[in-house]
């Protein structure tokens, strides 16, 4: 029986999981609906424009979608779906990279394009990834963002470990005195994330 | 521990993703996305399924089969003739049925008896079934 909804609304996630592996699509888009600005949010913060965030958290979902038999709910759906995002951009960004890497680093700019800003902690986080630079943004938004380990940053970043660990360290230091300035730089055990 | 609390407030605030004013937008243009894959995908193995009947009903009436299968069957007919007209137990039973004779009746009751059964037999297996 179809479910309305208001019943999708207050069904749980892996609930929707099952209905969708079965193609109820109904069912997947509430899933969309739930974790999309999330997915969303992740692409902007590794360094996404909006638009081609929300190109690639679609590509994203669809993605989940066909794979949605993969997922055995061993972890949250939302993380899930941030890694197969992760990835793609990951993709698309190791394809662009040649550009990227030459162009000057981007100025702060005054609109984090994240639309809601009320919260103080995540004004301080957008800020403060844009003082990274693009290969540090993007190793410390896949390994705490896409909720990859260094390991499987080094992999799909198709780079060696030690270069992953040393972006992200280099970009923790830097996120760490753009958000708490009284604080001490990272010590290498406390960068051994993953 | 400072800094492996800065890492937890890191993962926090990555975590915390601000819900964007046109979520709803988005989970649609996805859904409608799905939903056009679907049909798309339907329209495309309905349109596949038609033109290989198409090409495999063609290929059956171009290379005569319904004509061989018809002389097959023809060929049949003839050898179960012939070989029943061979066994003379279906002689004799041919003979019995088509002389007309006093055991017609015999033979009908025979019949009706063993459909009976017939009948009973799937009565009860039907009802062991259920």
């Amino acid at each position: 029986m179809a479910q309305s909804a208001a019943e999708r609304a207050s069904t749980h996630d892996l609930d929707l999981v099952a209905q969708a592996a079965t193609g109820d699509r109904k069912a997947f888009g509430e899933l969309v609906r739930r974790h999309g600005s999330a997915v969303r949010g992740l692409m902007r913060r590794m360094g996404a424009d909006p638009a081609l965030a929300d190109d690639l958290a679609q590509d994203a979902f669809l993605a989940a979608f066909e794979q949605i038999t993969e997922f055995r709910g061993e972890g949250a759906f939302q993380g899930w779906v941030k890694r197969i995002a992760a990835r793609l951009y990951v993709r698309r960004w190791r394809r662009d990279s040649r550009l990227d890497l030459m162009a000057d680093p981007p100025e702060p700019e005054a609109d984090s394009g994240l639309g809601d800003m009320g919260a103080i902690n995540r004004i301080d986080l957008d800020e403060a990834l844009r003082a990274l630079s693009d290969v540090e943004r993007v190793c410390v938004s896949l390994c705490y963002g896409g909720g990859l380990s260094h390991g499987e940053a080094a992999q799909a970043l198709n780079t060696p470990l030690g270069t992953v660990k040393s972006h992200v360290k280099r970009g923790l230091d830097k996120l760490r005195a753009r958000m708490a300035p009284g604080q001490t730089l990272a010590t290498p055990e406390s960068v051994a994330h993953g | 521990m400072v800094d492996r609390s800065f890492e937890m407030e890191l993962d926090r605030q990555f975590s915390d993703a601000p819900i964007l004013p046109d979520s709803d937008l988005f989970a649609g243009r996805v859904t409608d996305l799905l939903e056009r894959g679907w049909t798309f995908r339907r329209l495309l193995i309905g349109g596949l399924g038609v033109a290989g009947g198409l090409i495999g009903g063609g290929q059956m009436l171009g290379s005569g089969l319904v004509s061989r299968l018809g002389a097959f069957t023809a060929q049949s007919d003839t050898l179960v003739k012939m070989g029943f007209a061979q066994l003379p137990a279906a002689r004799g039973l041919t003979d019995l049925l088509s002389a007309g004779s006093n055991l017609d009746d015999q033979v009908l009751w025979m019949s009706a008896a063993l459909a009976a059964l017939a009948v009973g037999l799937f009565v009860t297996r039907a009802i062991r079934e259920i």
